[in-house]
């Protein structure tokens, strides 16, 4: 059977669900020799940030109990220099091309996407709102207000689909995700490094040198599943799946619980080809389902309340290969 | 400098895979030589290239490790696999120890910069703690033996010597290795258990000083001695490569973990990947501070 891997995240369209989340792809150019660029359903480069920035101080990364934690503090170039270095080698990769940003402040960010949505060649932007890594950029992510109206602030200024990418260090998740969609996001990325550390006890010391990180890793799935299908029943645009995933299986667990498409973070690092895997098994385990589209799989979670997931109209349910239709969000 | 920013070395010739532990031998204390297939890898590998390495089916530890190429092994003239000697220090190394034949693993590579040929008569390799592993390749290079696919016209040493500091003798590993491909070994150790009693940078200078052919330093161990090797390199004029052993989380450049203080030479640094703008530098681009 021929599966349908096409999505629709509002008005992003890709050929297939597997992207990769930023700051764990570095600008794609370092994974030309070991992944088919090409293939993946988008690939989300590093934030860039309006102005350089050096990033924190080493060491930067640490292993913990199946994940890691990191303060990378968003080391990239700035956005001129990504425009004119790293940009054009994108663009010319025939994937869609998401490019994430953040801001210290809501001009910051409304700057960066105003420039952005000039350039050709952009699918979509994604606000990285979520960055446990430096101080400023994260209010966004925990402040309903803050985040529609920087939400709203950047889809006033360009056309381009815009991504919220969304911290789950706040006490309610869906609030943050409805304050997004109520702002005009397409969709919502969930999820962003969870805030933790680590301890050398023999030396008194922090094993990271900024003490806090974000914990990334097959660690921190059971909480993005926890975040998505949360979100899901909570908002009617759609949710990429972020956080721990490594296998077709991670993967189809997102879509079930709720998730229109996933990102793939940390395991690039321990698996380069991890992508490629996901993507020729992907196919098998939709069908596996009895779908025989991604749409057909996405929110069909089976609770002791329902359906789960997108909270899809009562007569989707048993019925897996009918996708599933959303309320389409209306743009004022 | 000319060629700031340093040139940046994608892993586009890596291959990554799964493979088998073929023997995995105690060569001194803690530390053993582990040898696995992987012919695409062994093909490209250049001395001072390092591969990730990470055990099969665990999560835990999720991360490679990156480990320095000790060898390539030959089947039939052709390259085959690839030895790795390791000191078990921590999670994944203390595992891999007792890792047996048939054991899977997981690698790509390979990576990074790796020395370039210096073309001088004298190679002086220096190398503390297990920072000689890059050594063996790297001087069976000088010497005649060619690495990867292209020649790249390493070989014109009439003399290679390993300047090897370890803690205690019980730790120097590979030795013998070493002496039988006709590098010269001194040995330093700091309880005097074996060789000179006291620092390995305390070798370099009777060896390079003076009149002797014109010498070439490349080194590889902790900071510090990195530090005083580039000092004394730049004291005598000779110049001098250093290896790094930044931790790292991915090996391939993607995760912006394994930076260092790179000199700019405008008086000022950055932080810059040291898996793929080195991990071998020229020492003077190194801020050690
Ligand atoms: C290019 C390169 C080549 C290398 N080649 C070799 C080689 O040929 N042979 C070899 O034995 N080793 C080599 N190393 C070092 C090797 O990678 C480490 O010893 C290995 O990662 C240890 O892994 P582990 O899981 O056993 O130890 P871990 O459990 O990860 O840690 C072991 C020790 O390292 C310390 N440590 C871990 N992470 C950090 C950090 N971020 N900052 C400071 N300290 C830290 C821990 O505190 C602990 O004491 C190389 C390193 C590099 C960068
Ligand atoms: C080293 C590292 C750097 C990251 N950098 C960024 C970043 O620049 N921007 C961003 O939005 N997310 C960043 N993230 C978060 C990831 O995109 C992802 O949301 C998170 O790691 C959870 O997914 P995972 O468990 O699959 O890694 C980073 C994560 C890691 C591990
Ligand atoms: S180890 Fe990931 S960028 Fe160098």
């Amino acid at each position: 059977m021929d599966v349908d891997l096409r999505v629709q995240l509002g008005r992003l369209a890709l050929c297939n669900p597997v992207m990769v989340a930023s700051g764990t792809f570095g600008y794609a150019r370092e994974m030309a020799g070991l992944v088919d660029l090409g293939r993946l359903g988008a690939i989300v480069p590093k934030t860039i940030t309006r102005d350089p920035r050096m990033g924190n101080r080493p060491p930067r990364t640490v292993e913990t109990a199946a994940g890691m934690l990191n303060s990378i503090g968003l080391d990239n170039d700035g956005l001129e220099t990504f425009l004119q270095k790293q940009f054009p080698y994108l663009a010319g990769l025939g994937c869609a091309i998401v490019v994430s940003v953040a801001g210290r402040s809501h001009d910051d960010f409304v700057y960066l996407v105003e420039r952005l949505g000039g350039v050709p060649g952009i699918a979509a932007l994604e606000l990285n709102i979520s960055c446990p890594n430096v101080s400023g950029g994260v209010d966004f992510g925990t402040d309903p207000a803050m985040c529609e109206r920087v939400v709203r602030g950047a889809r006033g200024v360009c056309d381009l689909p815009i991504l919220a990418k969304l911290t789950p260090n706040v006490t309610s998740v869906t609030a943050i995700a409805q304050a997004a969609a109520g702002g005009g996001a397409d969709a919502v990325s969930l999820i962003n490094t969870c805030l933790g550390m680590a301890v050398d006890w023999r030396r008194r010391r922090p094993r990271l040198g900024n003490v806090l990180g974000g914990l990334s890793g097959p660690a921190i799935k059971p909480i993005a599943l926890r975040a998505v299908y949360q979100v899901a029943r909570a908002v009617d645009i759609p949710i990429i799946g972020v956080g721990g995933i490594a296998s077709v299986d991670d993967c189809m667990e997102f879509l079930v619980a709720g998730a229109s498409a996933v990102q793939v973070g940390t395991a690039n690092f321990y698996r380069p080809a991890v992508t490629m895997e996901i993507l020729d098994a992907l196919p098998g385990a939709i069908a596996e389902l009895g779908a025989s589209s991604v749409a057909g799989v996405v929110g069909t979670l089976e609770t002791a309340n329902g359906t789960g997931g997108g909270c899809p109209p009562p007569a989707a349910q048993g019925k897996m290969d009918q996708p599933i239709t959303r309320k389409s969000f209306r743009y004022t | 400098m000319s060629d700031w920013p340093t040139a940046t070395i994608y892993p586009d010739h890596a291959w990554c895979g799964p493979t088998e532990v073929v023997e995995n031998v105690a060569i001194a204390r803690d530390t053993y030589r582990v040898r696995f297939g992987c012919p695409q890898l062994a093909a490209e590998i250049l001395p001072g290239q390092f591969l990730m390495l990470r055990l099969a089916g665990t999560d835990d530890p999720l991360l490679g490790r990156p480990l320095a190429m000790y060898d390539v092994v030959l089947d039939g003239g052709r390259p085959w696999g690839v030895d790795v000697v390791y000191l078990a220090v921590g999670k994944l190394t203390r595992r891999l120890a007792a890792c047996r034949a048939g054991d899977r693993l997981e690698v790509w590579g390979p990576l990074g910069n790796g020395f370039r040929p210096t073309g001088a008569e004298h190679l002086v390799m220096i190398g503390g703690g297990i920072g000689q592993t890059p050594f063996y390749a790297l001087g069976q290079e000088a010497l005649g033996r060619s690495y990867g696919r292209t020649d790249r016209g390493g070989r014109a040493a009439r003399r290679v010597t390993l300047c090897y500091g370890a803690r205690t003798a019980a730790l120097l590993a590979g030795i013998d290795d070493f002496r039988s491909a006709g590098i010269e070994v001194q040995v330093a150790t700091d309880d005097g258990s074996a060789g000179h009693h006291g620092l390995v940078s305390d070798l370099i200078e009777p060896l390079v000083g003076g009149s002797g052919p014109a010498a070439s330093l490349v080194c590889c161990g902790p900071e510090p001695m990195l530090k005083t090797v580039s000092r004394i390199a730049q004291r005598l004029g000779v110049p001098c490569q250093v290896s790094l052993e930044t931790p790292m989380a991915c090996g391939m450049g993607i995760c912006f973990s394994c930076v260092t203080k790179v000199r700019d030479g405008r008086g000022g640094w950055d932080y810059r990947r040291t898996c793929v703008e080195g991990p071998v530098f020229d020492a003077e681009k190194i801020d050690f501070d």
